[in-house]
């Protein structure tokens, strides 16, 4: 900076310099500003491409009828209905796990953390566990779910697994929520004799909530998506569920935690990988179908976030 | 007035301890994971005597016949890593700078709700494009050289994607964080926008895209599924060149699992890449702290 | 081509009556099967008869486990509290999981000789439930239709480059190999090369670890070649080759002129008697005959020569 000022003084003296020196600049801000707008450009036109090829590959067989209602083992125009239910399941297994934890998490380390080491470590644990590949956690959860604890390939094994990219996620954003409430609200609970738990929880949760409910569903789009950690911990098989079984032990119950099970994008992973004729359709619908799940999740949040915030600043 | 102290004061402790309890069990799994990992994975070194070094500097991989050189995957997993940032980096820090210096209200409204969108499309369904698509591109513009259009540079465009919003996303908050009396203190010199932006803006937020970028590398470095469809799979040699056919660390991870037997030198040797994987990403978080750190320095 | 194009028709009809089979035409080695459809019955009826009940945990190569999926849930529906509880994860979990006990069979497209001690292999029982023949594929364009042993060896070991040096017009070679350690990688080389394995400079275009990748790959690169499974085959995308004169058809494997093929094994241990009866129901017609052939395998006893561990053929 310093040498366009010397510049810009050289040219007070010769007039023409500090034109010519002005029109440059300008036309350097106006390039720079240009390709900005390109590159802006690009990605929205890329957003749009990719949304644009899956939904015309495969929105023609999702919305094909059947598809949806269908199980995958059917004789006749299979389907994916037990791997749109073993998705959702899996999500809401996992986010009853993970929500309290982090909840409890992000709690300790916005009001309570002393600020020593113990503190650090953990949230460094917490920051190593969203950088960890999500294969390594698939590996260590083959090995402890599944085997050390004895799960077996499962869906508790599987939620445990989404349970440990979740966590990061959920931390750090209901840290931010907690940390956006403003200070004077925190003090003035305080004052009143509140104890800290009492100001968490009647004054800090209720302001936090519509940032916090956003960050969970969009972090639910995200876990929604996960293939490489599952294949290990909950399978890659269809299974036959029974929605009729009474017995919560049978693996075709559908609502059993440990029988294995098949999420969507596992099932677009492994129709890829063994090609037998009529996989592609099927592949292309899933990921039709997995991707309106994520663009609902993306809504969902916003216009939760938003009522939320509607009807505590309304009370 | 005591008898109403005492229950508050028990309220505070079953608060300490209930979320107290909530970051020692997320530390212990962290730990627990360490700990495993790096006993599987050791034990190929130690119970199963692969010499490390050897491991370390092998150049070739056939884990079926007992050879175990994990340098191609180690490269591999480096070059798709650094071409999917080169990719990515200006891509991610033009929008960023558009998104908070040129256009706010659109930015924040319209465009960063979007590419949030994108970073949740699911890693297979960026597989099945970059299979279709991506090969078929490197195919159209390189020929016969692309072999089947699988290799590094297929990898490392389908990670630029992947990685892209994450980068953006981090660089938009880096940049909203300077402070606007820089800025203005830079337009009150007669700066124009562009050299605002070069001069002050990005410097100030340096720590912070430097935290982001690093970030969307971690992401590149350890995903599997996509890269696995798209990049080649060849693992007994050293990749020549970006167009050659290749394996990353995770893709010799999920392809090999399947054809080892538990307990095996094979199946520990896999066990070892983990290791390494997991050691790559406690180096990065090392090196974000390391650039926190000297940005608080330096903001004294 | 017709020959595909009926399977691939079957296959939306798997499951259909063997009348229906009968009238497509598509016994696939001869028909002998389907003479045997009574007495078959019978035995099916018998293991339902018992009222079984019980789980049987089934994990391992996923090559045939859509027929393993059909044919659990036709058993599943005979047997209501019978639960075969089937999961992936390749041949190698397949036959720790078996050996460990963790599943009561594990699936692999190997023999268990290939992966485990001979002391673990002695405890294990071997059912091989199928066979999978396996040919090999080029791009739709390449101009050539039959290749000798000798041929595909100088291919796959990086001797012959390029398709004029086999008789078609001139354009370089792409091999798309299959992952070292595979089942499907392993067949092939004992067939084609002889046991031998290809030399360690020699870099194949790609090394895939799944068929699906092989198909997309094949069918977009001009000039390029693999193999794989006769139950993947897909005369719209790619096109199967003769080898030495010999189509790449079941029939051909059954009578041991067509060399290249592999069990699909079903690994127990100790069975307990669901796991048995599921294994009786998979060795039974009612799912050799229609269901077997209808997802492209070959059923195991039509079959006219065998293999043991370490790869020699015998007539049966």
């Amino acid at each position: 900076m310093a040498s366009e000022t010397t510049a810009k003084q050289g040219g007070n003296d010769l007039g023409v310099d500090l034109d010519d020196h002005v029109k440059r600049i300008d036309r350097q801000d106006r390039v720079a500003t240009g390709i900005l707008t390109v590159i802006v450009a690009f990605v929205l036109l890329l957003l749009a491409s990719i949304v644009a090829f899956i939904l015309v590959k495969g929105l023609g067989k999702a919305l094909s009828p059947g598809f949806l209602t269908t199980l995958p083992l059917a004789d006749e125009n299979p389907g994916i209905s037990s791997e749109i239910f073993d998705s959702f399941y899996m999500l809401i297994v996992t986010l009853l796990i993970s929500v309290p934890i982090s909840l409890g998490a992000a709690i300790f380390l916005v009001e309570y953390a002393p600020d020593n080491w113990v503190t650090k470590a953990a949230s460094t644990a917490i920051e190593t566990l969203s950088s960890l590949p999500s294969i390594v956690v698939g590996m260590f959860g083959s090995l402890f779910f599944v085997v050390t604890l004895g799960w077996g390939i499962s869906i508790i094994a599987g939620a445990m697994a989404l349970t440990m990219f979740n966590i990061p996620i959920l931390v750090r954003v209901i840290q931010q929520a907690l940390q956006d409430v403003p200070r004077s609200q925190r003090d003035a609970a305080l004052a009143m004799g509140l104890t800290r738990w009492e100001t968490t929880r009647h004054v800090l949760l209720p302001a936090a909530m519509p940032a916090i409910v956003t960050g969970i569903v969009i972090s639910a789009g995200r876990v929604f998506g996960e293939a490489a950690a599952l294949i290990f911990t909950s399978g890659s098989a269809a299974v036959n569920i029974n929605f009729a079984s009474a017995n919560l032990s049978s693996p075709r119950n559908p609502w059993n935690i440990f029988r294995p099970a098949e999420t969507l994008a596992v099932h677009i992973w492994k129709l890829k990988m063994e090609p037998t004729p009529g996989n592609d359709e099927i592949v292309w619908g899933t990921a039709a179908v997995l991707i309106i799940c994520v663009l609902l999740f993306n809504i969902l949040a916003r216009v939760l976030g938003k009522a939320l915030a509607k009807k505590m600043t309304s009370e | 007035m005591a008898k109403r102290l005492m229950p508050k004061k028990q309220l505070e402790g079953v608060g300490l301890i209930l979320t107290g309890a909530c970051v020692l069990l997320v530390a212990l799994v962290v730990i627990t994971l360490i700990f495993m990992v790096a006993q599987q994975g050791l034990s190929a070194f130690f119970v199963d005597g692969i010499n490390f070094f050897s491991f370390i500097s092998g150049t070739s991989w056939v884990p079926s016949d007992g050879v175990y050189g994990a340098l191609p995957l180690i490269v591999t997993s480096f070059g798709v890593m650094l071409l999917a940032t080169l990719f990515t980096l200006p891509i991610a820090l033009g929008s960023a700078i558009f998104v908070v210096e040129v256009q706010p209200g659109f930015g924040r409204r319209i465009f960063q709700p979007l590419v949030e969108l994108l970073m949740g499309i699911p890693s297979v369904v960026y597989g099945l494009i970059g299979l279709t698509v991506v090969n078929a591109a490197m195919r159209a513009i390189f020929g016969e050289e692309a072999g089947t259009g699988a290799g590094i540079l297929s990898g490392g465009i389908v990670l630029a994607v992947m990685i892209l919003p994450t980068v953006t996303t981090l660089s938009i908050d880096g940049l909203a964080a300077v402070p606007n009396e820089y800025r203005e203190g830079s337009y009150a010199l007669g700066c124009t926008r562009w050299q605002t932006v070069w001069h002050v803006v990005l410097k100030s937020a340096m720590p912070s895209l430097m935290t982001a970028v690093i970030l969307g590398m971690t992401r590149a470095f350890g995903e599997a599924l996509a890269v696995q469809m798209v990049i080649g799979g060849v693992e007994k040699v050293m990749p020549a060149g970006l167009l050659s056919p290749a394996a990353t660390l995770t893709t010799a991870l999920t392809s090999g699992f399947s054809n080892a037997t538990t307990g095996s030198v094979q199946y520990h040797a896999l066990w070892a890449l983990g290791l390494l994987l997991m050691a790559m990403s406690l180096v990065f978080i090392l090196i974000i702290h390391l650039i926190g750190a000297k940005g608080a320095k330096n903001r004294g | 081509m017709s020959d595909s194009l009926s399977r691939r028709s079957f296959i939306s009809l798997a499951g259909g009556t063997a009348v229906a089979l009968a009238g497509l035409g598509l016994v696939g080695c001869g028909g002998s099967s389907s003479s045997d459809t009574s007495s078959d019955s019978s035995a099916s009826s018998d293991s339902s008869a018992k009222a079984l009940s019980g789980t049987v945990n089934c994990s391992g190569a996923t090559s045939f486990q859509p027929l393993v999926e059909a044919a659990a849930k036709k058993f599943e529906d005979e047997n209501p509290d019978v639960t075969i509880a089937i999961t992936g994860g390749g041949s190698g979990q397949g036959l720790s999981d078996v050996r460990d006990g963790k599943a009561q069979i594990g699936r692999s497209d190997v023999f268990a000789e290939e992966k485990l001690d001979a002391f673990d292999v002695a405890a294990l029982n071997d059912n091989t439930v199928c066979v999978v023949g396996m040919g090999p594929i080029v791009n739709s364009n390449v101009d050539v239709d039959d290749l000798t042993t000798d041929q595909l060896k100088g291919i796959f070991t990086g001797q012959i480059t390029d398709w004029s040096e086999v008789g078609g017009t001139a354009g370089k070679i792409q091999v798309i190999e299959r992952k070292a350690g595979s089942g499907t990688r392993a067949t092939f080389e004992a067939a084609v090369l002889g046991g031998e394995s290809a030399p360690a400079d020699f870099a194949p275009v790609a090394e895939e670890d799944s068929s699906g990748t092989v198909v997309e790959k094949i069918q977009q690169t001009e000039g390029a070649i693999s193999y794989l499974a006769f139950s993947y085959f897909d005369d719209t995308k790619f096109k199967a080759l003769k080898v030495d004169g010999v189509e790449a058809k079941a029939e051909n494997v059954c009578n041991g002129s067509f060399k290249i093929w592999a069990y699909e094994h079903m690994y127990t241990k100790d069975a307990d008697e669901v796991t048995q009866a599921f294994i009786d129901y998979m060795m039974s017609d009612e799912v050799q005959g229609s269901m077997v052939e209808g997802q492209g395998f070959i059923p195991a006893n039509d079959m006219k020569v065998k293999k043991d561990a370490s790869g020699t053929i015998t007539n049966a």
